[in-house]
């Protein structure tokens, strides 16, 4: 009865525009690890090929730079797309806080200037600088990736806990603290637990493909470097991600309760709150299917079986995420922690072959779970992010401006026209990435079999890519 | 001190909209001239060429795009909720744009049948036409009066059909074609043709950057009735405000460049192509000053907080300063050719 009054309440374009905000940006994070991540394995790799002077290295690095440039390219995309449907789809937002939380977005824009130029430099620079100044001019990359992502969750951890103005007569900010709008309490491990996530993730993702090969029977020194180097970055950040997570989670308990208790999914206020594993929440808070362990979550959110959890029902009903919301909360939750603790799993494997014989492990089945550890680390990120948007829900500014009052009050059938050519669209361009992606595997895998001439400048395809510099005119050119 | 700032933010944003229709508009105009090479006999030619001098700054320039939303929607928050309640459809229009542009210039080149090819290119065509012209009518349909501040005050179809925002659609369609053409000419006379000896290219978009050249002062001279009708106080601003300097010199650039090509004089041309793009921008802008939307919203009651406007006009000024030299350091290693082989 509630959800059905609510939601007749609600604008009609409320629907169409979550929907096509969820798939734009669920879109964009795919390419995001990558963004920011794999620079930072790309210069790894032509660190140890300078330094050794191992030309399978530098193939590798050179390689992957090339890959580099065709996702930022397509991420550039899907980025300006992301920043135009502020505008579309949540004018009112933007009307209100822009100047509040605006910043974030501009520090963001020059990182990712930046970087955009620095990769054409590194792709132009594996011919025309020498190495070491090459290797040099590369460092520009990671920090610029990280300080784009810390831009980006400037302004999301605003959203979750905003901070740095005082509310005007009219509901507007006024007095605007530039500093406190930008570190607002939820920045700190918003922050690390994200940046943690995409270097785990493009580690893990990296290495799938060359643990792939291996499975294949390709194990040869590339693909040994190909897989050791990024996964063990993955692997030492996975026990790191889960200390980090449960902070998180922790803080998360402390300043966003409805949240927390859509994560957990507890219904009811109380101590010696169970943990409860999956399940599905119905309308009267009980949860079914789920096997819960006694006390487990009050003994995390808080070092003791006697912490008192709040529960959902203590929220007004138009205040908290509603029971499809919260189940789905939930779930992306346990996924995410389940997808983290298989990981840690997968360190320790990695690490007591290690140990034991100082070699990558003999089982398949350890490279088997290795090739699916980038699908995974990919899944995790998407719950992730889940997590910590539908369960803001049904706020957009969280206790101060729902979902509802910031869309664009248009007709819905305009945002589902859009929403569909946007998916014809974007069908495209991952056709078209994935086919750019398995053509260049394809054409270094014959390479590397002596089927076919090794390309002299495999980065010249590249977007950003340099392009050919002759004195010799076309005929007929003055 | 603060109307200082917030006119500093105003003029950021005028920047970085001039620099998109510059660096982007070459981008849209080349993708144009690929729609007009058709079937003609030397199609290929050109088309390899275009796909050349693309290739490099695959949408980079969207960059300028993201700046400008962002120095929108922080800086002057009310403009930004304004335009895009009024104006959405043109908004998604030119979204729709550019992103089939960019994803079938790519495809184009995956793409391995010659039907598929055919395909890719006329989408690849038409997105380049249709981007710049909704773009464009945006910034006609904020000058025509008809965008009020916060909620429409006309209907959303009204404001977004306006005579003036199809003006401004239409002059900046043939403003891309004339960089386009312009940066083409540099382009040809360096170009190797994949199966030489091709066709005098130079000659091909030499004559094409003249004829478009006279085409944006005839539709530019147009637009400029269509605003005297409708909008007089920005007229006023463009012929007689801060805005005639910039429309003079947009107009002189125009035709300076038409001559130089005319007489084959290849200096400066593409430098004057950029100034006159960038005055026509301008010239509509500094035109209605101090008005962000004629008659309704001027930059102070726009801006957002005094506090944000000042270290946003900070981090304008630090991008400057980072961003420049970096691009020049790219621009430089285009320039040089390869090292010996390092392998």
């Amino acid at each position: 009865m509630t959800l059905l009054t609510l939601l007749a309440s609600q604008p009609a374009a409320l629907v169409p525009s979550r929907e096509q905000m969820a798939f734009t940006l669920a879109y964009h994070i795919i390419l995001v690890p990558f963004g920011v991540a794999f620079p930072l394995l790309t210069l790894l790799m032509e660190g140890i090929g300078l330094r050794r002077g191992d030309p399978v290295a530098l193939r590798l690095a050179r390689r992957w730079s090339v890959v580099m440039a065709v996702q930022f390219a397509v991420g550039a995309v899907t980025g300006t797309i992301l920043s135009f449907e502020f505008g579309i789809l949540w004018p009112r937002m933007m009307g209100r806080f822009g100047d509040v939380f605006g910043i974030g977005f501009a520090i963001e824009g020059i990182a990712f200037f930046l970087e955009a130029i620095f990769i054409g430099i590194y792709l132009y620079g594996w011919r025309r600088l020498p190495p070491k100044l090459h290797f040099g001019l590369g460092w520009v990359l990671p920090p610029t990736g990280v300080l784009g992502a810390f831009g980006v969750i400037i302004a999301n951890s605003w959203m979750n806990t905003p901070t740095g103005f005082e509310l005007g007569p009219n509901g507007r900010p006024m007095n605007v603290n530039v500093a406190s709008a930008m570190f607002t309490p939820a920045l700190g491990y918003e922050f690390w637990h994200l940046i943690v996530a995409l270097y785990m993730t493009a580690g893990f993702m990296v290495a799938s493909v060359y643990a792939v090969g291996w499975l294949k029977g390709r194990r040869d020194r590339y693909h040994r470097l190909g897989f050791t180097v990024p996964f063990t970055l993955g692997a030492v950040l996975a026990p790191i991600q889960f200390v980090v997570g449960d902070i998180a989670t922790r803080a998360v308990f402390e300043a966003q309760p409805a949240k927390f208790a859509a994560m957990e999914v507890t219904w009811r206020t109380r101590s010696h709150n169970p943990e409860v594993l999956g399940g599905i929440m119905t309308g009267d808070g009980r949860v079914h299917f789920g096997p819960s362990i006694p006390s487990l979550d009050s003994l995390l959110a808080s070092f003791s079986p006697s912490t008192v959890v709040r529960g959902l029902s203590t929220f007004p009903a138009a205040d908290r995420p509603d029971l499809l919301d919260a189940n789905f909360v939930h779930l992306a939750f346990d996924v995410m922690v389940g997808l983290g603790s298989v990981a840690c799993l997968l360190t320790l494997w990695y690490a007591l072959a290690w140990i034991r014989n100082r070699n990558l492990p003999r089982s398949n089945w350890f490279f088997r779970a290795a090739a699916l550890a980038g699908i995974g680390s990919y899944v995790a990120i998407e719950c992730g992010w889940v997590t910590t948007e539908v369960g803001r829900q049904p706020w957009i500014v969280y206790g101060l401006m729902r979902v509802g009052d910031a869309v664009n009050p248009v007709n819905p059938s305009f945002i589902w026209a859009m929403f569909t050519a946007l998916l014809v669209a974007y069908a495209v361009i991952a056709f078209f990435f994935v086919s750019v992606l398995l053509r260049l595997s394809a054409r270094w895998r014959l390479e590397d079999e002596g089927r076919r001439p090794p390309e002299a400048r495999p980065e010249a395809d590249a977007p950003y890519g340099p392009r050919e510099r002759t004195e010799k005119k076309p005929a007929g050119a003055p | 001190m603060n109307s200082i700032v917030d006119g500093g933010v105003a003029v950021a944003l005028l920047l970085t909209v001039a620099a998109y229709s510059t660096a982007g508009g070459t981008d849209y105009g080349a993708g144009i001239w690929d729609l007009l090479a058709g079937r003609f006999q030397h199609a290929d030619y050109v088309r390899a060429l275009i796909d050349e001098a693309m290739a490099p700054v695959w949408e980079a320039n969207n960059v300028w795009l993201a700046f400008a939303a962002v120095i929108a929607w922080t800086g002057l928050p009310l403009l930004f909720e304004s335009v895009f309640l009024s104006l959405y459809p043109l908004f998604a229009l030119a979204l729709l744009g550019l992103i089939l542009r960019g994803a079938f210039f790519a495809f184009r080149k995956a793409a391995t049948t010659p039907d598929t090819r055919l395909a890719a290119t006329r989408v690849f065509g038409i997105a380049s036409l249709l981007a710049p012209f909704a773009f464009a009518a945006i910034l006609g349909a904020i000058a025509s009066g008809r965008v009020g501040p916060g909620s429409p005050v006309v209907p959303v179809w009204q404001a977004c059909l306006d005579p003036l925002a199809i003006s401004f659609g239409v002059v900046a369609v043939t403003a891309t074609a004339f960089s386009g053409a312009s940066f083409l000419v540099g382009d040809a006379r360096r170009f190797i043709p994949p199966h030489a000896p091709g066709p005098d290219l130079v000659e091909y978009f030499r004559r094409r950057a003249v004829v478009a050249a006279i085409a944006l002062l005839v539709v530019g001279t147009g637009a400029l009735a269509v605003i005297g009708v409708e909008s007089p106080a920005v007229f006023r601003g463009m012929t007689a405000g801060l805005g005639l300097p910039f429309a003079i010199v947009a107009v002189l650039a125009t035709l300076a460049v038409a001559f130089l090509l005319w007489r084959r004089i290849y200096l400066w041309y593409r430098t004057l192509t950029v100034i006159a793009v960038g005055s026509f921008v301008f010239a509509w802008g500094l035109g209605q000053a101090p008005y962000v939307l004629p008659g309704r919203l001027t930059i102070e009651q726009a801006a957002g907080s005094p506090a944000t406007e000042l270290v946003l006009l900070v981090i304008a000024v630090v991008a400057l300063v980072l961003v420049i030299p970096s691009l020049m350091l790219l621009y430089l290693l285009d320039q040089r050719s390869d090292l010996q082989s390092p392998e």
